[in-house]
């Protein structure tokens, strides 16, 4: 790793909390961090399947009322930066650096969220002095504890760990251990579900069963149905073979994946009709209650 | 007691909104939280409408110090309601400006932790993870311009809430329950679309009985196709729903049940 791309990564980390801190443009997410780092490392690829794979995980782990949350953005950072730099599988990195490194850094949330009191104190000092400079000092310095809790630890890591994630990644490589290595692969491909999970616990899911429902049945059978047709146009176009190749192409080039886009457009369309259904309650209660049978009052 | 003199004006709510956007929570803290941030935002317009060194203006200065927190997408909407009282009244309004601040930052939390909190990046978080998982960036680039909208929206609430003060709250309880329930149907509907693609791993474990081999991916298949990332998914539900159980001990647990089932050699990776 050059220590330019040291120096980026660790300015990013430094940016993203207070990113999420103020404007939220989503600089903070695992996958832009995966982004980041990947365009930083020259593996824009690897940077965007950790980073996506990762934002699926914490799908549901907002930060609620001020608590800690699992710092999933540190951890694409980290975990690509080391795929690219020493060739770890992506869904290897995922498992053994970005998921524990996520967890080891809640704890330097809260070493800087106690940090930032010591400011908050020196602002109360200043109110008394009506030294306004000083309330407006020492509460911009609180982008100190909270930048430094994300940029020290991934500077650290990056700058001395990787010793540490070769030798693991080399004890990982040995055939004894290989049930390890597919097993944490199959970890990294478990966890979505986790991130599913908890966002399903914040939605009222009770209610909208069927919604559920509609949109995993429907899914599930045309991501089965895109695939084979899919694989029948590769079969094909391999059997038939005589094309000449820009024709070839084009062939290939019909058969594309499942489009998530026309998922959320038949997602939208049932969230619209629910909407309007729930405003068409709103107004037909008090229209009820007039005697006249009249309506009075249609355009609330 | 004198009455504040000062109006505030268009300059005085830019001032605000950039403070707001850009500094609001830095000075966040475990002792009172975003109460220095409050301070920090107003603080020009305290000096203004109480004028330097006065009693008045530490009094009100120390009542803004005082815990405060609530959702930052929704924070100035209370500036507002708060601004607007102690132009009128000054420091006569501190009582007041207290009850409304303590009194909205509760309903304000969990508005904007369901809205802003949850789904706006549960789902910008999907589209975005799923283009990048297939190599594309630019569910990325409408995530951030999504994120310039919601922007916008934190920019205008100060002076709309300033002009129509706190019976606002109750005309827009209803149309933002209908939102936030419309909002809801979206990302269940979403979650059961990203369960059926998202999680791709499936049973290689085919036992022999006699002489017939059962496949047991093959009969799964044929009662509904991606049977095992529902299971899966439901699996982890319940699990969360456990006591004392946590997004980090789940994903323990998680990573163990991968480590047991891959040393007992049943499960192949790479379902497409």
């Amino acid at each position: 790793m050059q220590w330019w791309q040291i120096l980026l990564l660790t300015l990013y980390s430094f940016y993203q909390i207070c990113d999420e801190l103020t404007i939220v443009s989503s600089a903070g997410s695992p996958v832009f961090a995966g982004f980041v780092a990947g365009l930083v490392m020259g593996d824009l690829e690897t940077g965007l399947f950790i980073g996506g794979s990762l934002q699926l995980m914490v799908l549901g782990v907002g930060t609620f009322g001020g608590a800690s949350r699992i710092d999933a953005t540190s951890g694409a950072v980290l975990a690509t930066a080391f795929s690219v730099a020493q060739g770890i599988k992506p869904e290897l990195a995922i498992s053994t650096i970005a998921v524990p490194v996520a967890g080891l850094l809640v704890y330097t949330d809260i070493l800087g969220r106690f940090t930032t009191t010591f400011f908050a104190h020196r602002v109360d000092a200043a109110i008394e002095r009506f030294d306004y400079k000083g309330i407006e000092r020492n509460y911009l310095l609180g982008v100190f504890p909270w930048g430094l809790s994300r940029a020290l630890p991934v500077f650290l890591a990056l700058a001395f760990g990787g010793g540490l994630v070769e030798t693991m990644v080399k004890a990982l490589e040995e055939p004894n251990f290989a049930w390890i290595a597919a097993g944490l692969t199959l970890a990294a491909r478990m966890l979505p579900g986790l991130g599913f999970a908890i966002l399903l616990h914040y939605l009222p899911v009770k209610r909208n069963l069927h919604y559920l429902a509609t949109g995993f049945a429907l899914t599930a059978m045309l991501t089965v149905l895109y695939g084979n047709i899919s694989a029948l146009g590769g079969a094909v176009a391999g059997i038939v073979g005589i094309l000449p190749e820009d024709a070839g192409v084009t062939f290939v080039n019909n058969f594309k994946g499942l489009s998530m886009i026309g998922i959320s457009v038949i997602g939208v369309l049932l969230a619209v009709l629910h909407y309007q259904n729930a405003r068409r309650t709103v107004v037909a209660a008090p229209v009820s209650n007039v005697e006249s049978g009249e309506i009075e009052d249609d355009e609330f | 007691m004198t009455n504040s003199k000062y109006k505030l004006t268009k300059e005085d709510f830019n001032q605000i909104n950039k403070r707001s956007l850009f500094t609001y929570q830095l000075g966040w803290n475990y002792e009172r939280m975003q109460a220095s941030g409050y301070l920090y935002m107003i603080l020009p317009q305290l000096r203004k409408m109480y004028g330097d060194g006065t009693p008045e203006l530490k009094q009100m200065m120390k009542l803004h110090t005082q815990f405060f927190n609530t959702s930052p997408f929704f924070h100035t909407i209370i500036t507002g309601f708060d601004l607007a009282l102690e132009e009128k009244e000054g420091v006569a309004s501190a009582d007041a400006v207290n009850g409304i601040k303590t009194g909205l930052m509760g309903p304000f939390a969990p508005l904007g932790d369901t809205i802003f909190g949850s789904l706006v990046p549960a789902i910008m978080g999907t589209i975005a993870a799923t283009m990048a998982t297939e190599g594309h960036p630019w569910g990325i680039l409408l995530w951030v311009a999504v994120a310039v909208v919601y922007d916008i929206f934190r920019w205008k609430q100060l002076e709309f809430a300033y002009k129509e003060g706190v019976k606002l709250i109750t005309t827009m309880r209803d149309t933002l329950q209908a939102i936030i329930d419309a909002a809801s149907v979206l990302g269940v509907f979403m979650m059961g679309a990203l369960i059926a693609t998202m999680i791709n791993f499936e049973i290689t474990w085919a036992p022999t009985i006699g002489e017939k081999v059962i496949d047991i991916q093959d009969i799964m298949n044929t009662i509904f196709p991606r049977l095992i990332p529902a299971v899966f998914t439901g699996f982890v539900f319940w699990l969360l729903g456990r006591k004392g159980m946590n997004s980090t001990k789940a994903i323990l647990i998680i990573i163990t049940l991968a480590l047991a089932l891959s040393a007992f050699g049943h499960f192949v990776l790479g379902m497409s």
